[in-house]
């Protein structure tokens, strides 16, 4: 017999926690997250068709605004996007029960922690003004392209950049180990994350004790003045601890 | 099978999902490679649903990145940087005044935090707010 619609699963809760009304999760018609109990843990999940394909932006947006929003107030494991269930007894006897013991303890691990991610960007000129100063050979090379079409200096062009972006990726790494020092002292642990755009800075997730995070701010925010004119600094979070959680067959 | 809670990235190099948005970026980034792997704790009542998401990855080492920087490095206006006056010092002054110039609007919003969306969604049934595990256990980083 097929079954026409699953249960999505968004993340990992202790079971104390209540979902309020009137948030919706993945899907189109999206249907309302609920809870799917099993002793101390439960589930955040939502009906979901099983025949319409996932991954709309709405659908990516959802599954990261459930677990960002639970982040906030309560521990939560989160799953990877996709992750669907057909049934809620399924949820409870092959999700939960058997795999109570290792979500309750991952979850007390989290108690009072949240993740934050730090991405800094460079400003191009300002970056390649910096990489050329530090580069005499990369100058000359710059002078022997200049006003030259594209067409005859490729090779060039091509040494050229190989040596910038090589100085990139040196920066990029020295600015990273800059970013984990200044946090360690406020942070629960770092996870490097690769970086998204060639000219990123530093790509770094963070998890916080949320009674530090005020802290951790302010130690970003005076690192981030220092880079002005150089890079430009955010900071996300809040957010679901997804740098964090790992399984591991053993 | 455990669920340990550490660290899952690496110092990886590559690249990663990169798709228009800014903000979808960072969901991206954040959900589609990353969090618990259904498949590891359940084989029997999976739903194999079809998944549309775009795996545009960007290859940070890469002729495109070279010809890219090659390019900024043309545009760059070097005209004061001439034979008579050093490259290093026209960085430095160009940095200064860039610099000067963005401190003043800039400070405050050096850091911005997306937490909108954390406010009322989850309440515990015992109310209070967040307690502390006593017996704190965490992964090393």
């Amino acid at each position: 017999m097929s079954t026409e619609h699953g249960w999505y699963v968004y993340g990992i809760v202790e079971s104390d926690v209540e979902v309020l009304p009137g948030n919706e999760g993945v899907g189109d018609p999206p249907a309302p997250v609920e809870l799917i109990r099993s002793g101390e843990v439960a589930a955040l999940v939502s009906r979901v068709d099983v025949d319409k394909p996932l991954g709309s932006r709405a659908d990516l947006f959802a599954h990261r605004d459930v677990l960002d929003a639970a982040a906030g107030a309560v521990p939560v494991l989160p799953m990877r996007f996709g992750a669907v269930l057909s049934s809620r007894t399924a949820v409870v006897h092959e999700l939960l029960e058997p795999h109570a013991d290792e979500f309750t303890d991952a979850l007390n691990q989290l108690e009072g922690e949240a993740q934050y991610v730090f991405h800094a960007r460079y400003d191009e000129s300002a970056l390649v003004h910096e990489v050329l100063s530090e580069n005499p050979d990369a100058m000359a090379l710059v002078e022997q392209i200049r006003d030259e079409p594209i067409e005859s200096t490729r090779d060039t062009r091509l040494q050229l950049g190989e040596l910038l972006g090589t100085a990139v990726e040196a920066k990029r790494s020295a600015d990273t180990d800059v970013v984990i020092e200044a946090v360690t002292p406020v942070v629960a642990a770092v996870s490097v994350r690769p970086p998204t755009h060639e000219e990123d800075a530093a790509h770094v997730a963070m998890l916080v004790d949320i009674d530090n995070s005020g802290e951790l701010e302010d130690l970003l925010d005076s690192l981030a003045r220092s880079w002005e004119g150089r890079a430009n600094a955010r900071l996300l979070g809040p957010m679901a601890p997804y740098d964090f959680v790992t399984t591991t067959q053993g | 099978m455990t669920t340990a809670v550490q660290p899952t990235g690496g110092s990886g190099g590559g690249g990663l999902e990169r798709p228009g948005g800014s903000g979808l970026a960072e969901v991206v980034d954040s959900i589609l490679d990353k969090g618990l792997v259904i498949d590891a704790y359940v084989r029997v009542s999976l739903v194999g649903i079809e998944l549309l998401t775009v795996d545009a990855r960007v290859v940070v080492a890469s002729v495109d990145t070279y010809l890219r920087f090659a390019e900024a490095a043309n545009r760059l206006d070097l005209a004061e940087t001439g034979q008579s006056k050093g490259l290093p010092e026209f960085v430095e002054g160009a940095q200064e005044k860039g610099a000067e110039k963005k401190v003043k609007g800039a400070a405050r919003g050096a850091i911005d935090t997306a937490r909108e969306t954390v406010e009322g969604f989850v309440e515990r049934h015992n109310g209070g707010s967040r307690r502390k595990s006593s017996t704190h256990a965490r992964a090393e980083g």
